[in-house]
């Protein structure tokens, strides 16, 4: 069981990933975009700027699930010990970051024609702009320390502290008035948005995870070079 | 209608900026992370080149990463 996890079999299980995601990914990123700027109906309030939400949502979304997902790796990590996840996170938080920028930026530009201003000090877009402040200092941990049990210890305290700003993002709508607009889609619950829209959304979602997948196995796999790299003349 | 499009009734510049600016940004980053694992893949066969052939063909042999890695290498080249 355990030997099926040996960076070998990880290696030739990252090649086949990589060549399935490359193998889909154009396809289902076509389909997505032809959705989201052509036959998806405009919005009765918001008119033609509703598409931003098809690239705006998927980046947030992914911005904080790569946030929980290095927070739940982190405190694995303390506690177990597995280096392994040390590796993991190192490759996922320059995409949550990209993604989390994303979010910032599109949000801006959408939120200049809906809202008549670019930025705005409210809950929702300063917990954002924090959780960017976050992954950059937890990216900077790696850049900037030497030894590796001090980066997993400093870098984990960051993603640890910076989850506590997690539920904030996703309640700030609820918990203070902002000029964000409260969640349409709920996992539980009715969802507010129309399946016309729902499953661009959907798509385009799916596009942006193979995306992020491909990203993630690329940096793991250099990772895995690296490592080897170093241990060459030891084998 | 081709003109309605591109305009988007006079959103056209945060549409476009919008799906531009991930666009652009998803490529940049796809482009910088491979480079970067092509570097590594380079370095790492520079490496095996600093040792002598029995001990690269004992490398080569019991790493299956370093197997992966040549022939990729010999793909490109």
């Amino acid at each position: 069981m355990f030997k099926f996890f040996s960076s070998s079999n990880i290696y030739l299980l990252i090649q086949k990933l990589i060549k399935f995601i490359n193998s889909i990914f154009f396809l289902i990123l076509v389909i997505g975009l032809t959705f989201a700027l052509i036959l998806s109906p405009p919005d009765y309030l918001q008119g033609e700027a509703v598409r931003i939400m098809y690239v705006h949502v998927p980046s947030a979304w992914i911005g904080l699930a790569c946030f929980s997902l290095i927070t739940i790796l982190s405190v694995f990590n303390f506690i177990f010990k597995i280096k392994n996840f040390y590796f993991i996170n190192k490759s996922i938080a320059p995409i949550g970051l990209l993604f989390t920028c994303l979010a910032i930026a599109t949000g801006s530009l959408w939120g200049q024609p809906t809202w008549g201003t670019w930025w705005a000090w409210d809950a929702r877009l300063t917990s954002m702009l924090a959780l960017m402040l976050f992954y950059i200092c937890y990216i900077l941990t790696f850049k900037l320390l030497n030894k590796e049990d001090l980066i997993i210890k400093v870098s984990s305290i960051i993603s640890i502290i910076g989850s506590i700003n997690l539920p904030i993002i996703k309640y700030s709508v609820e918990w203070w008035t902002t000029l964000h607009q409260p969640a349409s889609i709920k996992i539980t619950g009715s969802n507010s948005i129309h399946p016309q829209m729902m499953l661009p959304l959907m798509v385009m979602l799916l596009a942006f995870l193979l995306y992020a997948a491909l990203i993630f196995l690329m940096k793991y796999k250099t990772e895995i070079i690296r490592i080897k790299k170093k241990n060459i003349k030891r084998s | 209608m081709i003109s309605n499009f591109i305009t988007m009734n006079g959103y056209g510049l945060y549409v476009w900026l919008s799906f531009g600016i991930v666009f652009i940004s998803c490529t940049v980053v796809y482009f910088k992370t491979k480079k970067t694992l092509r570097k590594y893949e380079q370095e790492f066969l520079a490496e095996l080149q600093t040792l002598t052939l029995e001990e690269q063909n004992k490398v080569v042999e019991n790493s299956r990463v370093a197997q992966q890695i040549l022939a990729t290498s010999s793909k490109i080249n």
